[in-house]
């Protein structure tokens, strides 16, 4: 009887030049398949970074379109600001690292000017006011997203930049290595409603705090962190503290 | 409530923290206080030079109706600073150089410097230049109260003495003996100083 690979000690021979083959035909196909991929990725990467060198204007100026852009690398897995080199993403194709860095540089001089007169305490929305004012008109607008970006690049200097959420929606910028905590930022909350007063008994009526608690935590702020003002002259309260950093200033 | 500028009925435009409520209490923390402190004391200078103003008195903060009210209070806002608070910010003036003690040995009552002595010396010597009483033999009284209104009208007799002593080391004055007194003349001297 003829059987196909034979019988015998041969058939073994045979039976593993097969195996030898079959192995070496699915390390090429992977190797094919990896260089498939390399080559998409290089591709996807020149084309992305294509689109990044041909619309750098547009991403440098148009702040919505800036935005989409990066929803977009996220959503693929790119982190702009991660990268093989310093800098990241940004910095290699789109020297965008430069731009990145200078509006650091302009958040770290607002929060250091008017530390003064918010104790190192400044709502996002003025933040973004006062530096797109010291950019000036040829610096394009710049978005709270943007801010929020460029503070966690500072992350490394370790001056303590943080942004805070103080309900509502609200975000503050905190620029001096201070905790914050978590009774301090309903003060800030109750401060921010009132335009920036706030009092004992204006916590103990909004949030049942006993008197004790709401003047523990206004005295720290007051007098330790000097995040906020004392006057001694409210008609309501006799005693009142006013957050700066809360208090709508028309300059 | 927005806090603002504000223009004063005597035309002197007052910064927004002035409409701040707690810029008038006296800060527990030091940082603030110095702060507060640098506003007030610019405030003062600044005010007491728009309404040609050179006394201080704690007693300012007393009273209404006085010259300093547009500053001391603030009746938009309803608050006022209160005499030890004034009190205080006086000490500051007078430690930085910016005002004496006037008179002397009394801490009520001021003497703001919103020009120095050096700097009046330089003004009484170019008024005496421009209106031409270059030599001539002038009273105090002349110069303090001319009858052409000048940058001088007004000054205290102290603050007059202080800046002709000045001059007179410049060998730009000297003080002459006249019948009812003391006079003062002007000399070219050496204007490069």
């Amino acid at each position: 009887m003829h059987r196909l690979g034979g019988v015998g000690l041969a058939a073994f021979d045979r039976q593993k030049l097969h195996e030898r083959s079959f192995a070496e035909l699915s390390t090429e196909i992977s190797q094919a398949q990896v260089d498939l991929l390399h080559a998409q990725m290089a591709q996807f990467r020149s084309a992305l970074a294509h689109y990044a060198t041909t619309s750098r204007d547009s991403i440098r100026t148009d702040p919505q379109f800036r935005h989409a852009f990066q929803r977009m690398c996220s959503s693929i897995g790119v982190d702009p600001l991660a990268g093989p080199r310093k800098g990241g993403w940004w910095a290699e194709i789109l020297n965008l690292g430069d731009w990145q860095y200078e509006l650091g540089v302009q958040i770290v001089d607002v929060c250091v000017s008017t530390r003064e007169r918010n104790g190192g305490l400044i709502e996002m929305s003025e933040l973004v006011r006062l530096v797109s004012k010291l950019r000036g008109l040829e610096g394009g607008v710049i978005t709270e997203d943007d801010v929020l970006r460029s503070i966690r690049t500072l992350k490394p200097l370790g001056a303590g930049y943080e942004v805070i959420e103080v309900g509502g929606g609200k975000k503050m910028v905190r620029s001096v290595p201070k905790e914050l905590d978590a009774d301090q930022a309903i003060v800030l909350d109750i401060a921010q409603e009132g335009g920036g007063r706030v009092s004992e008994e204006l916590l103990v009526q909004r949030r049942g705090w006993t008197p004790e608690r709401a003047r523990a935590a206004l005295e720290n702020m007051l007098l330790r962190d000097g995040l906020c003002w004392l006057d001694e002259q409210d008609e309501v309260d006799g005693v009142a503290y006013w957050v700066p950093s809360a208090m709508h200033w028309d300059e | 409530m927005a806090l603002s500028t504000y223009t004063t009925p005597s035309g002197y435009r007052l910064p927004s923290i002035h409409s701040a409520p707690p810029f008038f209490t006296p800060q527990p923390n030091a940082a603030t206080q110095a702060t507060f402190t640098k506003h007030w004391t610019r405030l003062i200078l600044f005010y007491a030079r728009h309404r040609r103003l050179f006394y201080l008195r704690v007693e300012d903060a007393e009273t209404t109706g006085g010259d300093w009210d547009e500053i001391l209070r603030n009746s938009r806002i309803n608050r006022r600073i209160h005499p030890p608070h004034l009190s205080f910010l006086l000490g500051e003036l007078v430690s930085q150089h910016l005002a004496v003690y006037e008179p002397p040995k009394q801490t009520r009552t001021v003497l703001l410097y919103w020009r120095l002595p050096e700097e009046w010396a330089e003004v009484l010597h170019d008024w005496a230049a421009s209106t031409g009483q270059m030599n001539t033999i002038l009273t105090f009284y002349e110069i303090a109260e001319p009858p052409v209104p000048s940058p001088l009208s007004g000054i205290p007799p102290t603050l007059l003495r202080a800046a002709i002593n000045i001059l007179i080391k410049q060998s730009r004055a000297q003080i002459i003996a006249i019948s009812d007194g003391e006079g003062v003349r002007f000399l070219a001297g050496n204007t490069s100083r």
